[in-house]
């Protein structure tokens, strides 16, 4: 029973379960490279990505599901408003949570609270607004299988978030090495108080980071918005096993936590053929508790400055 | 819970309650009208938080039964309706029970709706010596802890489980089948019936339990690997919706069912309505909406409520009348003990099924619906008593 029937199948939908992870444990690390702070309202922002997208795709789709060319223009639309969602809260968080308790040199505890409340306020507020019941994405194109891997069948939505993802990891990859905003991300991450005399201006990296974190995490709350739903409290457990992700690669590391997410969206789902469902979680706790055993800075060692 | 130890507990809340009461400016007793006098009937269920649609659904037949009770004009009473609400939770129950009691022109309730409030709240009931009859409890415990004065109109969860199974056995002709339930205490007590009974019937089973999630992928794969003709899901909407959406997109051809918690609209809607096509669900609730036998109901209350009846509030409207038959019968001199010893032997025609109980407090007969999605909508298909042959 165990692996034998479906191990391709089920490694492709936790490759799909696991980009979504990194897409949303990118915004951990970052973040947590700059402040060595958790963001846990970031699991807000990847909902409200799931929201601005949603809205957006409800008014321009009719009754008729899209094909072609116009599915591919809403899928992308969707992606970019979801990311311009999440990366506005993302900053306005930053402004509201965050920089205040900065400029007065408050404890950790004090920003974790912060966070926490930031968090609660942002779903209750969506609950509010939009209802506590699940809102299905219209759909944007016909699902159904594209092609075949070693017998098991890849499907569109499978391919969308594969081509999102890809174009979304290889552009971070390319803005942290390359432009000047990458050069502050990571001489604030080495030694920020170094980084501020050389004549980085921090505020400005810090609330940039959070933008960078919120575009990836909104585009990708929309892209779980179009293969689930969208719902008020849809954070709460990706942002979870998102943040296990991000620890899992190393926190810190931008490559670890693409890794820590691929990896934790594979393990869950072929555990799942072994066991039943209900230990889904123990699976994926239970490899991330064994791993911070023997390597307690992840699987590729934390820091964002050193590694990137 | 022991006596004494009942008493201990409640003597104060009551006490407490009755004060209480006094601030909320509920009227109690007094005379109306024509000089007859003033009695009320209550509703008890959750009119608030996440649940409230289910208790506003109930709360609305019980208000239409007692005005058109009045409206008749043959009542040796003027009736009044209150309501209490327990939001659904256990802990909502004895508070909203006690506002109720401290009411002294209160003679019957209907509710509580929820299993777990309606736990917490019978002891208060049955030491009051006042009536309740729940519309919607369906845990099968409920009736074995001895409440006195507890009665319900829908058949339990293992009465549906039981009539499922027959349904996918013999109806469907189902050979293998594959159950899941969502971990809960609702899904886990509808599985363990539905499973020993489908075995009973020759219908090899596969078990799993998944607690609710948004990713059910992983678990379609595994049901279409195990090559079963029909599935059963027990839980809520929600889950069930997005479980259906991973099954159709996994290339599952089978028949697809679900129980009570499955069955609403939103179902159809969150799924998508062409892969919600097909699905069956059982359940003890008849469907004012498309049931015949049920249409004057739906019409007076949806010009009432400018709303169809949702799901029990038919049960809550046969609740609500066949103790208004009760109150008639026993008359101007109406007491909460005698109301209540009366009840015992009720024997009403509700548009659901006929109301008359065995000696717990269990409804008699065991009426369970089958409902399947046609274009869309939830359409009901009969009784498994019709449906079921052999």
């Amino acid at each position: 029973m165990c692996f034998t029937h479906s191990f391709w199948q089920l490694t492709i939908s936790g490759l799909s379960d696991g980009m979504l992870y990194a897409l949303i444990a990118l915004g951990y690390t970052l973040v947590y490279g700059v402040l060595q702070l958790i963001n846990f309202a970031h699991s807000e922002v990847f909902m409200s990505g799931g929201f601005g997208g949603l809205f957006v795709v409800q008014a321009l789709v009719g009754s008729k599901t899209p094909h072609g060319a116009s599915s591919v223009m809403l899928v992308l639309l969707g992606v970019i408003v979801g990311a311009l969602v999440g990366g506005s809260i993302a900053f306005i968080l930053e402004r509201v949570a965050y920089r205040p308790l900065r400029r007065r040199n408050a404890p950790k505890l004090a920003f974790l609270i912060s966070a926490i409340g930031a968090s609660l306020f942002l779903v209750n507020i969506a609950g509010k607004q939009f209802g506590r019941l699940a809102i299905p994405m219209p759909d944007l194109y016909t699902n159904g299988n594209v092609f075949s891997v070693f017998g098991a069948d890849v499907q569109t939505n499978f391919v969308v978030i594969a081509i999102a993802a890809a174009i979304m990891l290889v552009f971070l990859d390319r803005l942290v090495a390359q432009t000047r905003l990458g050069q502050g991300i990571r001489a604030v991450a080495q030694d920020a108080d170094t980084a501020s005399l050389m004549g980085v201006n921090i505020d400005r990296v810090i609330s940039q980071t959070f933008v960078v974190g919120g575009l990836l995490g909104g585009a990708a709350g929309f892209l779980f918005g179009l293969v689930f739903n969208v719902q008020y409290n849809m954070g709460f457990t990706p942002g979870i096993k998102a943040f296990t992700a991000a620890v899992l690669g190393g926190i810190g590391n931008i490559r670890g936590a693409v890794l820590g997410g691929l990896v934790l969206g594979v393990v869950e789902n072929l555990g799942v053929s072994c066991v039943q469902s209900a230990w889904r979680d123990v699976i994926a706790f239970g490899i991330l508790v064994l791993v911070l055993l023997f390597r307690p800075t992840g699987i590729l060692g934390e820091r964002l400055g050193r590694s990137a | 819970m022991n006596r004494k130890l009942l008493v201990h507990v409640a003597a104060p809340i009551a006490v407490g309650a009755v004060v209480l009461s006094g601030c909320g400016g509920s009227s109690s007793g007094g005379s109306s009208g024509g000089g007859k006098k003033t009695i009320a009937l209550a509703y008890q269920g959750p009119l608030s938080g996440d649940n409230a649609q289910l208790g506003i659904n109930m709360d609305n037949a019980v208000k239409l039964a007692v005005k058109q009770a009045n409206d008749k004009g043959d009542l040796p009473f003027t009736l009044k309706f209150v309501d209490a609400d327990d939001q659904g939770t256990p802990d909502g129950g004895p508070p909203a029970a006690q506002k109720l009691i401290a009411q002294s022109d209160v003679l019957a309730v209907v509710g509580p709706a929820f299993s777990g409030a309606t736990k917490a709240s019978e002891p208060l009931f049955s030491q009051a010596h006042l009536l309740s009859v729940s519309p919607s409890a369906t845990n099968p415990q409920l009736t074995s802890y001895g409440f006195s004065t507890f009665y319900r109109v829908v058949p339990p969860d293992d009465a549906q489980g039981k009539e499922a199974a027959k349904y996918i056995a013999k109806t469907l002709n189902s050979k293998k089948t594959y159950s899941i339930d969502d971990k809960s205490e609702y899904g886990v007590g509808l599985s363990g019936v539905l499973e020993p009974a489908l075995k009973g019937l020759g219908v090899s089973v596969i078990h799993d339990g998944i607690p609710p999630t948004k990713d059910y992928s992983a678990e379609a794969q595994k049901v279409v690997g195990a090559h079963v003709d029909t599935v059963y899901y027990s839980g809520y909407f929600a889950e069930f919706a997005l479980f259906t959406k991973a099954l159709k997109a996994a290339g599952y051809k089978g028949n697809l069912m679900g129980g009570d918690g499955d069955k609403d609209q939103q179902y159809v809607v969150q799924a998508g309505a062409k892969n919600a096509e097909g699905t069956i669900f059982s359940c003890p609730c008849a469907d004012a909406t498309v049931d015949p036998k049920a249409a004057d109901f739906a019409q007076a209350y949806k010009a009432m409520f400018n709303a169809d009846p949702g799901t029990y509030s038919p049960e809550a409207y046969d609740a609500a009348n066949s103790v208004i038959s009760i109150l008639k019968q026993v008359g101007a001199g109406a007491t909460r003990q005698k109301v209540a010893d009366a009840y015992k032997s009720v024997d009403f025609q509700g548009i659901t099924k006929e109301i008359k109980f065995s000696p717990n407090g269990e409804v008699a007969g065991t009426t369970i619906f089958i409902y399947q999605v046609k274009n869309g909508k939830i359409a009901v298909l009969g009784t498994t008593a019709d449906l079921v042959k052999g």
